[in-house]
């Protein structure tokens, strides 16, 4: 009997997915009944809440910034292209742990910065601010490396037709590259929120106070055992990935209708 | 739409260093005239005509729509009073025909009931009844060349560069939109600079005088008759030479 290609390759295929979903089969483990008593729940959802908004606000300043910064890379020669995509890949190759520790250090009471912000009385260390712009430093290189390739799939002839037609640069930018790039943009955005929001080796040096989600779960884990950490980790996992996986989602189906 | 500059004369002269040829021509255009720029591929037509829209910028030369300099110094873009067509007829996927047609119309202009008029002739003329409302991502070729027309006329420009519009099309389409842009010149008076390879496109779209170019110089000018009748060298002779 001749056995299909297509179908052996589509069984390898789901064979892979499997394995790569298997590890969600643990949420069924029999570990004991679950804890969610008062001293789980309180500190439990206060991180849900430290992690959705203040990760949202990092976002919000991650596209202030790197929206424009993207835009001008886009819009770069080779050389000086390479150069701004050396300084992105920084924050996203140096270990997160590390990361932490030169942010606290860098914007700390042992840096020129950190001096300069305990004047205004904005401290960088285990504080909200602290946490926000950890969250910056970790997801801005994912943000701005995605939002380049977004533009970049933009055609220039597009923006120049639209320049010849009476449009002044900055109306272009809105009323054409914007739009155009604006899946790639919202996938860019997506895969940064998913990073950020999930963040824990960086954020445990800088701002372990307020606890985000993360932080929270490796107290959980250490303070009562895995019974406390299974409830938080649903509603991490509901509150992180929906939003971005249908991003991604919805961006495939467009690329391929 | 009126331009301040639309009874004057165009003239440039574009000195341009391209990494295999050096482009070196000077030309000059009355209102409502046209000129055909002939050679083969690689002979920097396209430059000559990317300079002069300012999407790529000359090495010397100068560039001048009557009193309005387009280089030296380089004139942005949005500032030309030129209708540009290319192979590609670069319409907005996002946008629906009918946005593609009125982009970059001021408000206030578009809302003028002399305009709208304006635009619904077009649409009548050009046939883009059926097609207005639906997505520019999902028309066809020929249909997408024909908004892109309309588009460029919409805004009434004295000067219209034409770089191989029609290539691709089948020769019906071709004759059809030839036929509409002489109309639209007679009509509007604008004046005409087109490219293409073919000589009996750009024959029919622009009769008056052609230029021809070998390596980014120019090897002759003058009326097609004079072309066909003695052909500056052997490469034109070939090009002139139906298949």
């Amino acid at each position: 009997m001749r056995v299909d290609r297509r179908w052996l390759a589509r069984a390898g295929a789901t064979i892979f997915a499997l394995a790569l979903l298997y590890p969600f089969t643990a949420l069924f483990a029999r570990i004991g009944p679950w804890q969610w008593g008062e001293d789980v729940r309180g500190p439990a959802l206060s991180s849900v809440r430290v992690s959705l908004l203040l990760t949202a606000g990092a976002m919000v300043i991650i596209v202030a910034i790197g929206t424009p910064m993207a835009a001008y890379i886009a819009r770069c020669g080779t050389r000086e292209r390479l150069l701004w995509q050396a300084v992105l890949l920084v924050p996203i190759l140096l270990p997160p742990l590390a990361l932490g520790i030169l942010l606290t250090l860098a914007f700390g009471s042992y840096g020129t910065v950190g001096v300069w912000l305990e004047h205004f009385g904005i401290v960088m260390t285990n504080s909200a601010p602290a946490f926000i712009a950890t969250q910056v430093y970790v997801g801005i290189g994912y943000y701005v490396l995605g939002a380049v390739a977004a533009f970049d799939a933009v055609p220039l002839m597009l923006q120049e037709q639209a320049a010849l037609l009476g449009l002044a640069p900055r109306k272009v930018f809105l009323r054409v590259t914007l739009p155009l790039a604006r899946l790639g943009l919202a996938v860019a955005l997506s895969i940064t929120w998913v990073r950020a929001i999930g963040e824990f080796g960086a954020v445990v040096v800088t701002a372990y106070y307020p606890s985000g989600m993360p932080v929270q779960l490796w107290i959980n884990l250490q303070s009562f055992g895995l019974p406390a950490v299974m409830p938080l980790l649903v509603v991490f996992l509901a509150a992180a990935l929906p939003l971005p996986w249908l991003v991604h989602v919805l961006a495939q189906r467009r690329r391929h209708v | 739409m009126s331009w301040p500059n639309a009874d004057v004369m165009f003239k440039a002269q574009i000195i341009k260093k391209r990494r295999d040829i050096k482009v070196n021509v000077s030309l000059e255009l009355g209102k409502g005239s046209s000129l055909g720029l002939f050679g083969a591929s690689g002979a920097g037509k396209s430059t000559v005509l990317a300079c002069i829209a300012g999407i790529e910028e000359p090495d010397d030369g100068s560039v001048k729509l009557g009193d309005l300099q387009f280089f030296p110094p380089s004139l942005p873009l949005h500032k030309r009073p030129i209708g540009y067509l290319t192979q590609e007829p670069g319409l907005f996927p996002h946008l629906r025909v009918s946005e593609n047609v009125s982009f970059g119309i001021p408000k206030h202009l578009a809302a003028e009931k002399e305009h709208c008029h304006w635009i619904e002739t077009l649409r009548e003329r050009l046939q883009l009844g059926p097609l207005w409302h639906a997505p520019a991502s999902l028309i066809s070729g020929g249909q997408a060349r024909r908004v892109g027309l309309a588009r460029m006329l919409a805004r009434k420009p004295p000067l219209v560069l034409l770089d191989e519009p029609f290539a691709g099309l089948d020769r019906q389409l071709v004759r059809e939109l030839i036929d509409d842009l002489i109309f639209w010149s007679r009509t509007l008076g604008f004046s005409m600079i087109a490219v293409d390879h073919q000589a009996e496109v750009l024959k029919r779209l622009c009769p008056e005088q052609a230029l021809v170019l070998e390596n980014g110089q120019i090897v002759q000018r003058g009326g097609w008759d004079e072309l066909y009748g003695a052909p500056a060298s052997p490469l034109l002779q070939s090009l002139l030479t139906p298949l």
